[in-house]
């Protein structure tokens, strides 16, 4: 039986479908069958951020009307062996889904699939509601920025209040040269205010920027700093105990230790 | 005198039986009536098959099932002329009703019509028009073209600008290829060629 992981936020903007499409990408990379499901029905993205967006023929919208099988609505990734994406309508809205039918829905892709995330649309109303329905953690993407904090610290209410307690928190977009002149809110900040457990912290990244724009998921690449975070946090995942990153040149403490025991 | 209900008629390949619109339990007692008057006729004959006006399957199956079952007549195998079966989906390709539509069609939305679209316009990533018969964007296509809707695999798709996520031309899928394409500084048009989405341009000579 799998498990599903909703990626939420609140605001708009920070990052949610970045990372989603990163995370599914690293833990099919693991080698977990993986699934992920694109709950911005209106606004889909998902299928863009992975180059997918030209396979779509039936969407989750037809798979819960029943109009094709669940399998049809699946769409294979290009280069990832396990990993498939349930792409969003596009030419629906929020409406077109309910609650009940998105946890029927997750309840039968947990029987296939070993993690199902799910890329949640901002805000707090009907898409949200129903992207949260089916799941059974969430994470929270949040920027260093106080009304992302403000919003991620009111979507943490809303989930307790729904039963998923113990959300887990990504901080997106983190400039360590601005926070080190004191001009963005650091980790700890973060932390303090939200008080949940810490995923992962991705550094700003112009290699993001790329990938998203060529459709293909940071993640995949060897050498960018956020893409060494994305498989950190996936490992996390899997219940690895990984070091923290040192955001300015990527090398954990310990093996900057070990250099400078060596280098003497 | 009234037309009948059913009717026997002759082309060169064998006779078949015409079903005219009217109540099907006064179709099958026709059909039993005059069998039962020919039988000696019709054993003998190359039955091609039935062809109804207004017949769901199931009515169809059952006239079937008298003919074969009751009085043992052999249906052949080659079935109605192609030329006979009627089109079961949209034909006004060539000449037809036409929907013109002038503006942009953008991510989301859709456009459907059970004839022709041309659009004066374009058509951007994320949208979807959708036409029983021929497509024309006088503008760039980039979203999801659907022609021939209802299976019409003749139709066409033509752009000025033609790069789109998708074609679909009856019940074929095209899909724009991963790597990076060179856009084509020329219109063109998209066909279904042995079962495949082909484009090529509209003017050979330029």
């Amino acid at each position: 039986m799998g498990k599903a992981i909703v990626i939420t936020s609140g605001k708009g903007g920070v990052g949610k479908t970045t990372t989603t499409a990163n995370i599914g990408t690293g833990l099919a990379m693991l080698g977990y069958k993986t699934v992920v499901v694109d709950t911005d029905i209106g606004l889909r993205n998902l299928d863009v951020v992975m180059g997918l967006e030209n396979r779509i023929v039936y969407d989750i919208v037809d798979v819960v009307e029943k109009t094709c099988r669940l399998k049809q609505g699946l769409i294979r990734d290009k280069r990832h062996e396990g990993l498939y994406l349930l792409a969003a309508a596009q030419t629906k809205d929020k409406t077109a889904v309910k609650p009940e039918q998105m946890v029927e829905l997750i309840d039968e892709l947990k029987k296939e699939f070993e993690y199902i995330i799910i890329d949640s649309p901002a805000g707090i109303e009907q898409g949200f509601q129903n992207s949260i329905a089916g799941a059974d953690e969430a994470y929270i993407v949040t920027t260093p920025e106080i009304s992302a904090v403000r919003d991620a610290d009111r979507v943490i209410g809303l989930l307790e209040a729904k039963g998923l307690s113990n959300p887990k928190l990504i901080i997106n977009r983190i400039r360590q040269d601005m926070v080190k002149k004191g001009d963005m809110m650091n980790v700890d900040d973060i932390i303090d205010i939200l008080a949940i457990e810490l995923l992962g912290v991705i550094p700003d990244d112009e290699a993001i920027v790329i990938s998203t724009n060529k459709g293909e998921p940071v993640v995949t690449e060897e050498n960018p700093l956020s893409a060494k975070a994305f498989r950190n946090i996936c490992r996390r995942i899997t219940g690895e105990k990984v070091e923290w990153l040192n955001l300015e040149n990527g090398e954990s403490k310990f093996s900057k230790l070990i250099k400078l025991l060596f280098s003497k | 005198m009234k037309e009948e209900l059913v009717a026997f008629r002759g082309v060169k390949e064998g006779i078949y039986i015409f079903i005219r619109q009217g109540d099907f339990e006064q179709i099958k007692g026709e059909l039993i009536k005059k069998l039962e008057e020919y039988t000696d006729f019709f054993q003998g004959a190359n039955i091609l098959g039935i062809r109804g006006e207004d017949l769901s399957e199931d009515e169809i199956n059952e006239l079937y099932n008298i003919v074969q079952d009751k009085y043992k007549l052999h249906i052949s195998e080659d079935g109605l002329p192609e030329y006979l079966e009627e089109p079961k989906f949209y034909t006004g390709i060539h000449e037809g009703m036409t929907k013109f539509i002038h503006g942009t069609i953008r991510s989301g939305q859709v456009v459907e019509y059970d004839g022709n679209i041309v659009i004066i316009g374009d058509v951007n990533p994320g949208g979807l028009v959708k036409a029983k018969g021929n497509i024309i964007i006088l503008g760039s296509l980039k979203g999801v073209a659907h022609a021939g809707a209802d299976g019409n695999q003749e139709a066409i798709v033509a752009a000025y600008d033609l790069q789109p996520t998708q074609l679909r031309i009856g019940n074929i899928i095209g899909r724009r290829p991963d790597e990076d394409i060179v856009a084509s500084t020329f219109p063109e048009v998209a066909r279904i060629y042995n079962g495949e989405v082909l484009i090529e341009p509209y003017l050979p000579r330029k």
